[in-house]
């Protein structure tokens, strides 16, 4: 199907955000079953499944120019939130080369990469950018390697570097965050970024985490879904700017949260990178208020479930307590008791 | 259990070692220190009056602060031969900026050894201004910079050598919480 895109959206101050009927249909719902329990859930990045955000190696959206655009305020403001540490440039370009590929493979009609040896021609049409440069001569680009390509693609990055049996982050750019902080985690082990996440630790959800990704292979991507809620459709929602975002969550009514309160996914899929060896992290998150989410019947019922069922932990640490009773009253009358498949699947085809 | 805090054993000197520089924030060196070693510095931290030094003696070696003792560690290390053991002990803060000295200088991880001892206080990083706020003795502090009540976080950056703060009562202002001290 071919993508058409939004005109620029806003995802702060006025809000314009919201999802075609298209793009409800086509939403990473999480939750499989009823209930919700951190675990490795993660399986092969493999064309096709539960949800069409499977479909594409780096799935673009109708979305997509209103999240650059948020991308350049949130760097103009503050531009350490896109950081590589300097033995990471070998993992600058394998980025960039994986995801002019992919883009321009998955995307012709948008995206067109041209290469003649290392002289390379890379066309983003939706951005308007028209850009020949030298493969691995990163000052025939206006920015570096990594900074370059990011911003132009949705969802966040990190880079893990793979030595001494661990990973360390050692770069990413990271403007649409879940609360947590690039510049704080930046140089961090697997277990230390992972460290205020609860429960999952005594569980040993990190150390077989950890040992599965140190042998992901090149060529054979892995994925996983995460999720949280957000007070309005705020990307960045970073530790360094809640002093703007937290009073928003305590905005939340039971009379606004349908419409302010989003449920954000992360398409979370791994890379192994050909040349530097490190792994790609690409955390692709797809935000859809409660009254969008509604219109999918299944959903709703779930939502109720999960949301009300959720171990008070969990809650806490994904900030939910402020408003989690409005959300579950929200959801409240569309469980009429009835069975769900297992499963992620909208189960509709229109809305 | 979180694992971004690392975890510290008590104090020893490893056996393995040619020669041993000790360097705490404490005013005396260390319980532990066998005689059976040889090749042993150690750096205190005391002054014998207000800015008056007090002269090294019988292999210890005080500095006025811990910020004239870590500016000089670069150096002492620059010179160091094979065999050599480091052992930082102090606050988290102290043990952590030593230990990145000592990786900047060219040490293995395997030849380095922390131990955190004296009080439980925190260097808090302000998420919001990037101030590094020292010395927190509880889990709620005032950022000096930007004025924010930091809520600190139970995570620690081994690069930063500080605990992650963020402003306790951003949601609805002035709905700060009483302050815990820490005791770990």
């Amino acid at each position: 199907m071919k993508l058409s895109l939004k005109p620029q959206e806003t995802y702060r101050d006025d809000y314009t955000f919201s999802n075609s009927d298209e793009a409800i249909l086509r939403f990473p719902f999480p939750f499989p079953e009823d209930g919700y329990m951190y675990s490795v859930n993660m399986e092969p990045h493999v064309r096709g499944g539960a949800t069409p955000v499977y479909d594409k190696v780096f799935d673009v959206d109708e979305h997509y120019i209103g999240d650059m655009a948020d991308r350049a305020i949130t760097l103009d403001q503050d531009p350490l939130r896109c950081q590589v540490l300097p033995h990471m440039e070998t993992a600058e370009w394998d980025t960039l080369e994986l995801l002019m590929e992919s883009l321009a493979n998955d995307y012709p009609e948008h995206f067109s990469l041209t290469k003649n040896g290392d002289k390379w021609h890379w066309i983003n049409r939706p951005l308007e950018i028209d850009q020949t440069f030298t493969f691995g001569r990163k000052e025939t680009l206006p920015y570096d390697p990594f900074e370059y390509i990011t911003r132009q693609m949705q969802g966040d990055f990190s880079l893990q570097d793979q030595r001494d049996n661990n990973l360390y982050m050692d770069g990413g750019m990271v403007t649409s965050q879940a609360d947590w902080s690039l510049n704080f985690d930046v140089g961090m082990s697997f277990h230390e970024w992972h460290g205020p996440v609860p429960l999952a630790h005594q569980a040993g959800v990190f150390d077989r985490a950890l040992q599965y990704l140190l042998r992901l292979q090149y060529g054979k991507p892995v994925r996983r879904l995460n999720w949280t809620m957000t007070a309005n459709p705020r990307l960045d929602t970073s530790p360094e700017n809640y002093p703007l975002w937290g009073p928003e969550k305590a905005a939340i009514t039971p009379e606004n949260v349908g419409h302010r309160m989003c449920l954000r996914v992360e398409l979370q899929t791994l890379h192994r990178l050909p040349r530097s060896n490190a792994i790609l992290f690409s955390i692709r998150g797809y935000l859809i208020r409660l009254e969008e989410l509604v219109k999918v019947k299944k959903w709703a019922v779930r939502m109720h479930r999960v949301i009300r069922d959720l171990h008070p932990q969990i809650a806490e640490y994904k900030g939910l307590p402020r408003y989690r009773q409005y959300v579950v009253d929200y959801f409240a009358p569309f469980d009429d008791g009835r069975t769900l498949n297992s499963g992620i699947a909208a189960e509709q085809d229109s809305i | 259990m979180n694992t971004s805090r690392p975890l510290y054993k008590p104090f020893a000197l490893d056996p393995s070692g040619l020669a041993h520089l000790i360097v705490t924030s404490l005013d005396t060196p260390p319980e532990g220190i066998e005689d059976s070693f040889d090749n042993i510095e150690v750096w205190t931290v005391k002054h014998a009056g207000p800015g008056v030094p007090v002269l090294a003696a019988g292999g210890i070696r005080p500095f006025r602060s811990t910020t004239e003792q870590l500016a000089q560690l670069g150096h002492r290390l620059g010179r160091m031969t094979a065999g050599l053991r480091f052992y930082a002990i102090g606050s988290e803060a102290f043990i952590w900026d030593a230990y990145n000295i000592a990786i900047a200088a060219g040490m293995h991880p395997s030849e380095i050894f922390l131990h955190r001892a004296g009080p439980f206080v925190r260097r808090v990083y302000c998420s919001h201004c990037r101030t590094m706020v020292e010395d927190v003795p509880a889990n709620i502090v005032t950022c000096p910079s930007c004025e924010a009540s930091l809520f600190v976080r139970d995570h620690f950056s081994r690069r930063l050598a500080a605990f992650m703060g963020v402003k306790v009562d951003a949601e609805v202002p002035g709905e700060v919480p009483a302050a815990e001290v820490f005791t770990s």
